[in-house]
């Protein structure tokens, strides 16, 4: 696909009129001011950088020019022109065009069916042949390889996030949004995605980009426009400015932007995983004879492309997804058939992937979540009964120790932040002195603050001796946290190295599947690998692949 | 031997399959409305209700007009019109939807049933009411057996077999019916490319009380060609298991209404056989049990089937 | 407040409900304060009447416990009516062929007995749904017509319909020593048969909620219906949280069964007026909660015994009822409305408070 679009260098056109201006957005969700008289200045054909922490206020305003939320107060002008944006239909007729964060693709329908969705061809009935064919060309015009009778949720997020763009470019969007869209991407396809950004700005198109990766700021953008707390904090030109300038911008006050550990202590063995297979959700191989030993104060990264394994790694040790051969030794004991609650009497902890479904009962309150996993055992059962001083107890304890806020045992969880909802996470996984901990995207939505404190509580349980198996598709996550890496790719570990000696485009290619025999990939190599991951779904069995 | 004789006669008798479609007929309206409404996110377990204000509206325009397509109009009407209640609770005031399906379905009952009070209390309803005509087909008549099943149905029994595929049809082939599907598994994206998840909801919804009160037109202008207090005695309910057993689809969903009507059908056969009739009435009841258990496995309703809407959320 | 919130929406639903029934019974050329005294009247005008009301109400309170129950499971159990069916034939036959047994001993195996075999009957649906995940609102709903036709089948034709039937679908009479004991001795008030099942009804409630606040189960089965996937991560077996809670339900319901066929002492054919199906409105106007669902089965028990006193008084129809509580329902469920109307009022922090 990298061959269909060629590496344009977008020429800056200087231009009079801006083309878009949005001038005073105001937008207030109850007390909170989300945006607070908020300017945005973009120009035609440029790739524009909206950046900021979250709750800054960027997805917000991005809303707003979008339709879905209408602002209290300010205005928006195109080309000169002042618009009303009423609803999305609005935006579209105005050429503007959104590839959101979260896909808003129908998992159960085709690609086309998507891409036509609201502007189908045909009359009363959808003439299903001309949107497979409208669908099939304006895929090849852009270089975006997608099959439009594939189903959705069979589809790779990386092509996932493809035929977002074509539903837009379908749509003859001329201003593109794109929302964090690098998030679910590796290396290898965050830099396919700027060409194509730049092969679109070069045919005419203007492009705006939400993220809070200054490093892609610095690699794309000719502009840069700074939120903090609603607010504009800045608007800077990229070739002018550091990241380090814009990061003081984003957070206030200047931050670190490496997390600070010292030399592991490595211990005894605490988990090891022998020949471990299971199955996928659609029962298909999805762990395909994983080895890993993590030792007493060592954190072991496991990098990889979001769909190989990784959330059936972590479930699979946790006991919530069965094995279907292989062994998980906790402290030397195989528990590859216990039951959850039994692992977890074994010192087994588990930061999961997704606190609101998974981590949390959200409208339990605080205390209630502080016990959960514990809630039939002493203290916090005793005779049957529910020994409320102990849970109290607990949750006062841990409250201030991690300092979430607001500071009452009461309050429901859903009423927390995120950043609060992940301690109320942290603390209880912590709490029971656990010998393993399996943390998956543990600063995955955060703020910049929020990720700091939960990185510190991470590496200060290593020291204390806590073996850690961390899963994040943020490869500076992994990075900066593990003391190795392991890179994961269709259910096999392909490489364990410790992390000092690791190579970031050699991580980057291992995880889009490329081998190395010596020496440097070739680009060829590169460009097969991306073309195999974006072609197979996730969870394809790994074992009948190896066959291809 | 004997039990296997009875029931050779009895599956051998038209009547037996001519009463499987007969009481097929308003259940498959009904399941159909639910596939509708279901399919738009909107979850209705008030086809009960609706169907009874059908069949009392019904009776009620019947009496007053001697006029068939009045008294039709009149019953396919008032199932939209509480429907709408349905919609609004639903999709603008977030109500839980089968708090207020349920709410419907005991106002129904409520309504029907005081009105029935008010204008038919020493009476019951008039006899001269008009009746929904059969369909008496001239060639298919005279030949044996097949004949005595479909020679002389009901023409809304014809009406709900025709709505298999139309439905079908509408909900899987039209434009209007691919932003339907989309909306009732992903209103979000629906929206974000201009698709109005509101009116799709309330097109559905209204549509899924049309259905239901021709389903109820039905029961009281030709099957018992009267009303009575709380007549269609869990017929909705009955459909909503149809819908669910058929997977939110509407030829699954006629599939099962044929299941039940067979039941039904079987039940009123057997009478007189000496042979339980209580307990054979039980079987269509254990058999979606079982089936449901055994092979139908787990139904997977639209993703957001039962979610309110929020705009810009 | 937060006592006052969680009754401020069914307390307001009520007073719009009785004011759009108000308008529909002008509507139809009656006078709605006549119909409505007469009900106030027929429900608590007299003790008797008081008694009777309670009557009325105990069913409807311990079907909606089953209901409720498995509702905190986050199953939706609609065939609450089938299980007080199994439930009434079992405490009924257990009690005619013991009938032999003194008081006592008798009276709690028949107890245990309804609640076994309520508990059974939604324990099937609870077993379907965790092994094959067969949808519950099925499996309870097509469980109860199957136990209404068993019941059918027993009382018309089969092994409990007594020799000397005469044609009617119903039981030999339950023994006079298996009777609860009434509360209120003729002497105080003659005919009243409001009996010790009210005792029961309230040890249920409270049985109901120690389960649900006060025991490591309660935690976990409110887990499993609040986030299933959060409690499998807890530690929670899931499948088995299913099981336990429609069985609890269903003992709740097999109680509800019990108790009209021991006012009646004796077991007919229709002896439920649809308790299952109005239990579903008792547990959601009663918010779930054990003190919400006794005070929505008395509100509902009420408006069910003053119905005939209003029917036979202001001839208006008995059925008024039935449209009462669907707009108390209704209201309910449109909160949003209520809260609209609380902001018009001036209660702003009432109406954020009720949210």
């Amino acid at each position: 696909m990298t061959a269909l679009v060629s590496p344009v260098v977008p020429e800056t056109i200087p231009s009079a009129t801006p083309y878009l201006q949005m001038r005073g957005i105001t937008k207030a969700f109850g007390t909170l001011l989300a945006n607070d008289h908020v300017d945005l200045t973009v120009r035609d054909r440029e790739i524009h950088a909206v950046v900021g922490e979250n709750g800054a206020g960027k997805t917000t305003l991005m809303n707003i020019l979008y339709g879905l939320i209408h602002p209290d107060s300010g205005e928006i002008v195109i080309d000169g022109s002042p618009v009303r944006i009423r609803g999305p239909r609005d935006a579209i007729a105005v050429g503007i065009g959104m590839v959101h964060q979260h896909f808003q693709l129908v998992p159960v329908m085709t690609v086309a069916e998507n891409v036509v969705l609201g502007q189908e061809p045909g009359g009363i009935v959808v003439d299903r042949r001309a949107a497979v064919r409208q669908v099939g060309e304006l895929s090849e015009r852009f270089g975006l390889v997608v099959d439009p009778t594939a189903r959705v949720e069979t589809l790779p997020v990386g092509v996932q996030q493809r035929v977002e763009l074509l539903k837009i470019l379908y749509r003859g969007s001329r201003l593109l949004v794109f929302d964090e869209p690098t998030a679910v991407l590796t290396p290898q396809e965050t830099d396919e995605l700027f060409e194509i950004l730049r092969g679109l700005v070069a045919g005419g198109k203007t492009v705006i980009l939400i993220t809070h990766k200054l490093n892609e700021v610095m690699a794309i953008s000719e502009r840069v426009t700074v939120l903090r707390q609603g607010r504009n904090a800045g608007e800077l030109e990229t070739a002018k400015t550091s990241p380090a300038e814009i990061a003081r911008a984003m957070v206030g006050r200047e931050v670190l932007l490496r997390v600070e550990r010292d030399e592991a202590h490595i211990g005894e063995e605490r988990l090891r995983l022998d020949g471990l297979k299971a199955n996928s959700d659609r029962q298909l191989p999805a762990l395909d004879g994983i080895d890993l030993t993590i030792r007493s104060g060592e954190i072991v990264g496991i990098a990889g492309v979001s769909g190989n394994g990784q959330l059936e790694l972590a479930e699979v040790i946790a006991g919530l997804r069965p094995v279907t051969d292989g062994h998980v030794f906790l402290g030397g004991e195989d528990v590859a058939h216990q039951t959850t609650a039994e692992r977890r009497v074994h010192g087994l902890a588990y930061i999961p992937e997704d606190r609101q479904a998974r981590g949390l009962v959200l409208p339990f309150d605080v205390k209630d979540n502080l016990i959960l996993g514990s809630q039939s055992r002493p203290p916090f059962a005793q005779r049957g009964q529910r020994n409320s001083d102990a849970v109290d107890e607990r949750a006062k304890e841990l409250i201030q120790r991690y300092d979430i806020r607001p500071p009452d045992p009461e309050a429901p969880a859903q009423s927390l932040s995120g950043g609060n909802q992940q301690k109320v996470v942290v603390a209880r996984e912590l709490a029971e002195n656990p010998k393993v901990l399996v943390a998956a995207e543990p600063a995955r939505g955060l703020d910049v603050g929020a990720t700091e404190f939960i990185h510190r509580q991470l590496i200060e349980q290593r020291d204390h001796g806590l073996a850690i198996l961390l899963i994040s598709s943020e490869l500076d996550e992994i990075f900066s946290l593990s003391d190795s890496i392991a890179v994961i790719y269709r259910g096999h570990i392909v490489e364990v190295v410790p992390s000092a000696a690791a190579d970031r485009e050699r991580i980057g290619l291992l995880m889009a599947g490329g081998t190395i025999e010596g020496g440097t990939p070739s680009a060829s190599q590169v460009a097969q690998a991306a073309a195999a991951l974006a072609n197979e779904p996730p969870g394809t069995p790994p074992v009948e692949s190896a066959h291809q | 031997m004997d039990i296997v004789n009875t029931f050779a006669t009895i599956l051998a008798r038209p009547d037996l399959w001519a009463g499987t479609l007969r009481f097929a007929a308003p259940l498959t309206l009904a399941a159909l409305g639910g596939v509708i409404s279901e399919r738009s996110g909107v979850v209705n377990i008030a086809m009960e209700g609706m169907m009874l204000v059908g069949a009392f509206f019904a009776v009620l325009v019947g009496a007053a007009t001697h006029d068939i397509v009045l008294a039709t109009l009149a019953s396919v009407l008032c199932g939209g019109l509480i429907a709408t209640f349905h919609g609004v609770a639903s999709i603008h005031l977030r109500a839980n939807q089968i708090v207020s399906g349920m709410a419907i379905n005991l106002f129904a009952l409520g309504l029907t049933s005081f009105l029935m009070f008010r204008f038919y209390a020493t009476s019951g309803t008039p006899s001269d009411i008009p009746a929904l005509p059969d369909v008496n087909i001239p060639v298919i008549n005279s030949i044996p057996f097949v004949g005595a099943v479909i020679g002389d149905l009901n023409s809304i029994v014809w009406v709900s077999i025709l709505a298999v595929p139309v439905t079908w049809w509408f909900l899987f082939r039209t434009r209007i019916g691919l932003r339907i599907r989309a909306v009732g598994e992903h209103p979000r994206a629906a929206d974000t490319l201009g698709v109005s998840v509101f009116r799709m909801r309330y097109l559905c919804v209204i549509l899924s009380g049309l259905f239901s009160g021709l389903g109820g037109a039905y029961l009281a202008l030709s099957v018992a060609h009267s009303f009575s207090d709380n007549m269609t005695s869990g017929a909705g309910f009955i459909a909503l298991a149809a819908m669910i057993f058929g997977k939110w689809h509407p030829v699954g969903a006629f599939l099962a209404c044929l299941l039940f009507g067979f039941g039904q059908s079987l039940g009123i056969n057997l009478q007189g056989t000496g042979f339980p009739d209580q307990l054979v009435a039980a079987t269509p009841y254990v058999l979606t049990v079982v089936a449901l258990a055994g092979f139908v496995g787990r139904a997977v309703a639209p993703a957001a089937d039962g979610v309110p809407y929020e705009v810009g959320e | 407040m937060r006592m006052l919130a969680a009754g401020i929406t069914p307390v307001l639903a009520v007073v719009l409900a009785i004011i759009v029934g108000g308008i529909v019974v002008l509507a139809s050329g009656s006078n709605p304060i006549t119909a409505y005294e007469s009900m106030l009247v027929g429900a608590v005008g007299s003790p008797f009447d008081i008694s009777e009301t309670f009557i009325s109400s105990i069913p409807l309170i311990l079907a909606a416990y089953a209901v409720s129950f498995a509702f905190r499971s986050g199953l939706f159990n609609i065939g609450a009516e089938g299980q007080l069916y199994m439930g009434a034939i079992a405490a009924t036959w257990v009690a005619t062929t013991l009938s032999d047994w003194p008081g006592l001993p008798l009276i709690i195996v028949c107890i245990v007995a309804a609640m076994a075999a309520g508990g059974a009957w939604a324990g099937i649906a609870g077993w379907l749904k965790a092994k094959t995940g067969a949808h519950e609102v099925i499996t309870t709903m097509m469980l109860s017509y199957v136990a209404i036709d068993i019941s059918h089948w027993l009382l018309e034709a089969g092994p409990m319909t007594p020799a000397n039937a005469f044609g009617t679908p119903e039981s030999g009479p339950i023994p006079p020593q298996a009777a609860f004991p009434v509360i209120l001795p003729s002497w105080i008030l003659p005919n009243a048969r409001l009996n010790a099942s009210l005792f029961l009804t309230i040890l249920a409630g409270l049985v109901f909620a120690w389960i649900l606040w006060r025991t490591p189960l309660g935690y976990e089965i409110r887990a499993v219906g609040l986030n299933a996937k959060a409690a499998a991560y807890g530690g929670i077996n899931v499948a088995r949280r299913l099981v336990i809670a429609m069985v609890i339900a269903g003992a709740f319901a097999g109680l509800a069964g019990m108790v009209p066929v021991w006012v009646q002492m004796r077991l007919y054919d229709s002896f439920s007026p649809g308790y299952g199906y109005e239990a579903i409105a008792v547990a959601l106007v009663g918010k779930n909660s054990a003190i919400g669902i006794f005070l929505a089965g008395l509100l509902y028990g009420a408006m069910i015994h003053g119905a005939v006193a209003m029917q036979a008084n202001a001839n208006i129809s008995g059925f008024l009822v039935q449209i009462l509580q669907a707009l108390v329902l209704f209201f309910v469920g449109a909160e949003v409305l209520i809260r609209w109307f609380l902001r018009r009022g001036g209660f702003r922090a009432l109406a954020e408070a009720a949210s």
